[in-house]
Parts: C-alpha cells; sequence; structure tokens
C-alpha cells in the first residue's frame, strides 16, 4: 500500500514538473544567440540610421549662406531660431547644408567660403579624429528618451563618428584641393556663447564635389 | 450612594470631553501637516551626495513641504526597505539617486503602483517607463571633453591607470566609454591598470597604492568620481609621485576644485549637483499640483574644470 502511494507521488511529482519544468537545458550556442538578440546593437543601428534617416534628410536641414549671414548679424537670434540643444545644455547644434570654394586644406580641416563673393574661410570641414554627439544629437532625429539605457545611447555615438571617419573622411580629403567646388551635410556643435563660430566647425556627413 | 453615581457620571463626562478634545486637535494637525518628500539618496558617506540630498530636501521644504533623506549606504537591499517605508508612510513624491541602473528599478515600479511619483537625480535606472523623470548628468560628453584634455595634458604617448566606479552604475560605465572613445584612438597610450574604486576615497586610495606598486611608470590615472581621485592623489603623495602622476577626476567636489586651484590635480568635470536637485524637487512639487507631461530624460551638462577657469566654479556648481 505504502509503495502504490510512493508511485503515484512520483507521478503526480513527475507530472507536475513536466507540466512546470523547473530548469531548462539549453545549448550554450543559443544562449549566446539568445543574449546577442537582447543586447543593443550600436553598429547595427547606426548603419540602418545611417542609410535610412540621415542621409536621406537634408531638407532638414539649415542651408549655410543663411545661416552665417543670420549668425553674424544676430547670435541669439540665429541660434533661437536655427539650433536645436537637449536637455539643460547651454549648448546646441546646427544640422547644416551648403556648397562652396575650398580655400585651404590641412590635416584636421577643410575650410570652405561659402557666401558669395567671400573668399573667407566660413564653413570648415573637420576631417580629424570624430568625437562627441554631434551627429547624434545634432539632427533631431534621436531621442534619448527612446533608450532605457543612455550607454546604449552613447554608442551610437561613437558607432556614427566610425562611419564618418571610416567613409566620409577619405572621399572628402581626396575632394579637398584648393579651388574645388564642394557641397556638403554635416552637424555643428556650439559649446556657448564664447564660441569662435568663424569659421562654423562641422561635421560633414555627406560631401559631393561640384563642377565648376 | 447618589453621590457617588453624580461624581462617577461627572468623571465620565469629563473624560469623554478629553477624548474628544483630543481627537479633534489630532485631526486639526493631520489637517494642517504638511505633505512629506523623501528624498532616497545612494549614499550619504560622499560630500557630493550630501549635498544632492541637502539640496533637495532643502528645496522640497521651501516648497512648502515635509522632506526626510533615507541613506541607502549603496546597499540595494536598504533601499528597498525604505521604499517600503515611504510607501506606507504617505509619502507625495520620492527624489531618487538610484544605487543601481538595473537593481533599482523594481523599488521606482512598486512605488509607481502605489501611486508615487519618483523622479530620479544623477544617476539612471534601466528603464523609461518606471520613474516619472530622469534628471541625468551628461556624464559621456563630459568625459569626452576629459579625454581630449587627458591627451592634450598627457601627451600621445605613455602608460596610465583607470579608477574606474561602482560596476552596476551607469555613470561609471558613461564615464570610462566616453573618456575611451578619445584616449582609445592614440595607441602610444597604453592604459596598464584599471579596477573599480566603488566611487569611494579610501577605496580609491589602496587600488592606487596597489596600481602604483605594480606599475610604477604610469604617467596619469583617471578616476570615474572625485572621491576616489582625492584617495589616488593621497596614494601619490604617500609614495612621492603627486608631481610624476597627473590626476583627472570627475564630479565637481569642492576639495577637489580647490586641489585644481593649487596644482594638485589637473581637472574634473563640473556636475552640477545643486542645479538638478533643485530642480527634480520642482518637479516633484509641479507633479503634486496636477502636470503630467515631464520628458523622461533630461541631459544636464558637464564643464570641465581646469586651473586656467577654476576661478569661475565653486560650491559645487558655478559661482
Amino acid at each position: 500500500m505504502r509503495a502504490v502511494r510512493w508511485i503515484i507521488a512520483i507521478v503526480v511529482i513527475a507530472g507536475v514538473c513536466r507540466l512546470f519544468p523547473l530548469f531548462h537545458v539549453v545549448t550554450m550556442k543559443t544562449a549566446t544567440a539568445e543574449k546577442m538578440a537582447a543586447t543593443f546593437n550600436a553598429t547595427q543601428f547606426a548603419e540602418t540610421f545611417w542609410t535610412t534617416k540621415l542621409l536621406t534628410s537634408r531638407d532638414k536641414t539649415v542651408k549655410a549662406d543663411m545661416l552665417l549671414p543670420a549668425i553674424q548679424s544676430d547670435t541669439a537670434a540665429a541660434k533661437k531660431k536655427f539650433s536645436r540643444s537637449v536637455g539643460l545644455s547651454e549648448g546646441y547644434f546646427y544640422f547644416v547644408s551648403g556648397s562652396g570654394r575650398v580655400v585651404a586644406v590641412s590635416d584636421d580641416e577643410t575650410s570652405i567660403a561659402v557666401t558669395d563673393g567671400s573668399t573667407n574661410a566660413e564653413v570648415s570641414l573637420q576631417t580629424g579624429l570624430i568625437f562627441g554627439n554631434a551627429l547624434r544629437d545634432g539632427t533631431g532625429l534621436l531621442d534619448a528618451n527612446n533608450y532605457p539605457n543612455s550607454q546604449d545611447f552613447n554608442d551610437i555615438s561613437a558607432a556614427l563618428n566610425h562611419i564618418v571617419e571610416t567613409r566620409v573622411l577619405p572621399k572628402l580629403r581626396e575632394q579637398a584641393k584648393v579651388g574645388a567646388k564642394i557641397s556638403f551635410v554635416g552637424c555643428a556643435e556650439v559649446d556657448d556663447e564664447s564660441t569662435d563660430l568663424k569659421p562654423l566647425k562641422v561635421i560633414p556627413i555627406q560631401t559631393e564635389t561640384q563642377k565648376n | 450612594m447618589k453621590t457617588n453615581w453624580l461624581k462617577q457620571m461627572f468623571a465620565a463626562v469629563l473624560a469623554t470631553a478629553a477624548l474628544l478634545f483630543t481627537q479633534t486637535s489630532t485631526f486639526a494637525e493631520d489637517a494642517a501637516a504638511k505633505p512629506k518628500i523623501a528624498v532616497v539618496v545612494s549614499t550619504l558617506n560622499n560630500p557630493w551626495f550630501v549635498v544632492l540630498g541637502e539640496t533637495a530636501k532643502a528645496r522640497a521644504m521651501e516648497l512648502g513641504y515635509d522632506a526626510t533623506i533615507f541613506d541607502s549606504q549603496n546597499d540595494t537591499a536598504k533601499e528597498a526597505a525604505h521604499f517600503e517605508n515611504l510607501i506606507a508612510g504617505g509619502y507625495k513624491a520620492v527624489l531618487f539617486n538610484p544605487t543601481d541602473a538595473n537593481g533599482s528599478i523594481a523599488n521606482v515600479q512598486k512605488a509607481k503602483a502605489a501611486g508615487i511619483p519618483v523622479f530620479c537625480i544623477d544617476r539612471e535606472i534601466n528603464s523609461t517607463n518606471a520613474a516619472t523623470s530622469q534628471m541625468l548628468s551628461d556624464s559621456y560628453s563630459g568625459c569626452v571633453k576629459l579625454g581630449q584634455l587627458f591627451v592634450k595634458t598627457v601627451g600621445k604617448e605613455g602608460e596610465y591607470a583607470e579608477l574606474l566606479g561602482i560596476v552596476g552604475d551607469n555613470n561609471t560605465w558613461n564615464r570610462s566609454k566616453g573618456f575611451h572613445s578619445v584616449v582609445d584612438r592614440y595607441p602610444g597610450l597604453k592604459m596598464v591598470a584599471q579596477q573599480s574604486g566603488e566611487f569611494d576615497r579610501a577605496k580609491g586610495l589602496e587600488v592606487m597604492e596597489s596600481m602604483l606598486q605594480a606599475h610604477p611608470n604610469i604617467k596619469a590615472v583617471f578616476c570615474g568620481n572625485d572621491s576616489m581621485a582625492m584617495g589616488a592623489y593621497q596614494a601619490l603623495v604617500t609614495a612621492g609621485k603627486d608631481k610624476d602622476v597627473k590626476v583627472f577626476g570627475f564630479d565637481g567636489a569642492d576639495d577637489v576644485v580647490k586641489s585644481i586651484a593649487e596644482g594638485k590635480i589637473v581637472a574634473t568635470g563640473m556636475q552640477f549637483p545643486k542645479k538638478m536637485a533643485q530642480q527634480s524637487a520642482e518637479f516633484a512639487d509641479e507633479y503634486i499640483k496636477g502636470k503630467r507631461d515631464f520628458a523622461q530624460k533630461i541631459a544636464v551638462p558637464v564643464e570641465v574644470v581646469t586651473k586656467e577657469n577654476v576661478s569661475k566654479y565653486g560650491d559645487y556648481g558655478k559661482k
């Protein structure tokens, strides 16, 4: 009789464990794949964002030949009208496009005159190492509120900067000959009111050589 | 007999009147009692967080609340107990400096379920739907700037060490990643040691001492907060290397700002704890008065303090 009770108990426990297993056996390969899928992949995200959003957002830019005179005329008014900022920052960004003639080239920058008749360096396309969040925050296309972990959001910056360094800058360095006419789209970061905006330092997203 | 009965009746009436009077007084006091706001801080064993907590409390009190500070002592279990108590205690809002980006989410969710809004200050939780709002220092951008200064000051070659903060805190990694996003681009700069000093001065000193023994040739140390920077500097003084090794911190603590002015520490990132604490208390007040649309994450910029601009800073902010 006691043996029967034991058998019934074991069968019941086995049934419960079958329905509600205490543990699952998962292969290392599957576990790794699941972990990777759950981890935010900033490089992959940046790649998609670059292709589908950033390169197609030229219509959201302010034209350099409109922005630069506005800055010279009234910096605060230009900031209010054309810039964007994040959080409580005094710093702000311009998402800017334009075209002009190359007036100087160095290891870290390509200087361009953009307004009619100017021969001065009015825009400096940055061609050295790219740091910071100008590309992530400068366009208004990405919002920190959509990222539970700020580390993921910061990783996007590093991934976008890497794309610029590996794809945009090599091409720009080839194009950058004094006298050449170049069009560009990019982001400029202004730290505060004391930042020198002559020239406006722009991290390029797109550049093209134009026929003279 | 009749006299006794009358005496007893009189005593009973007096007692009832006294009881009624006492209860009426209690109700009146309750009605006049101020609504309560809790300030839950990760640790009060660091002057920076003391300033954060005290400022939040002071601003809440200015706004008409009864505010109390709870010290989690960097322990998620203690933090959970504080939340249980404040939920039971009828607090109207929580100004919260979390202990752990993931481990603190459940506490915030409990408060939310109980109808109590939580406003995170300085430290983040990895959720966008638990806290009402999170006011966070932009540690990453601040450390990008510190990284650029580090390369400019230390040079493009040499050995250096890094003292990390608490490994479960996002600020630790945002600072480290911001710094490395710059410094790692210079192959001549070699990080020979990286270890957690847990955002603690004594631990920072201890870790720096062992790093110096293992790596006597380091030219600089990057510290994830100012407490560790002070600990590291103390270790360098003891080892007679304070003139040879450049120390970089992060926070904007008063003792480090003074040390920068004296040329002992190279730089720090000013985080503005008072500004964040005051704004969060004001958000809580606005919530209690009916406002509901708050941005989930609000970045507060970090400014680099060096010997050149140190005169502009002090008292945990800009003068």
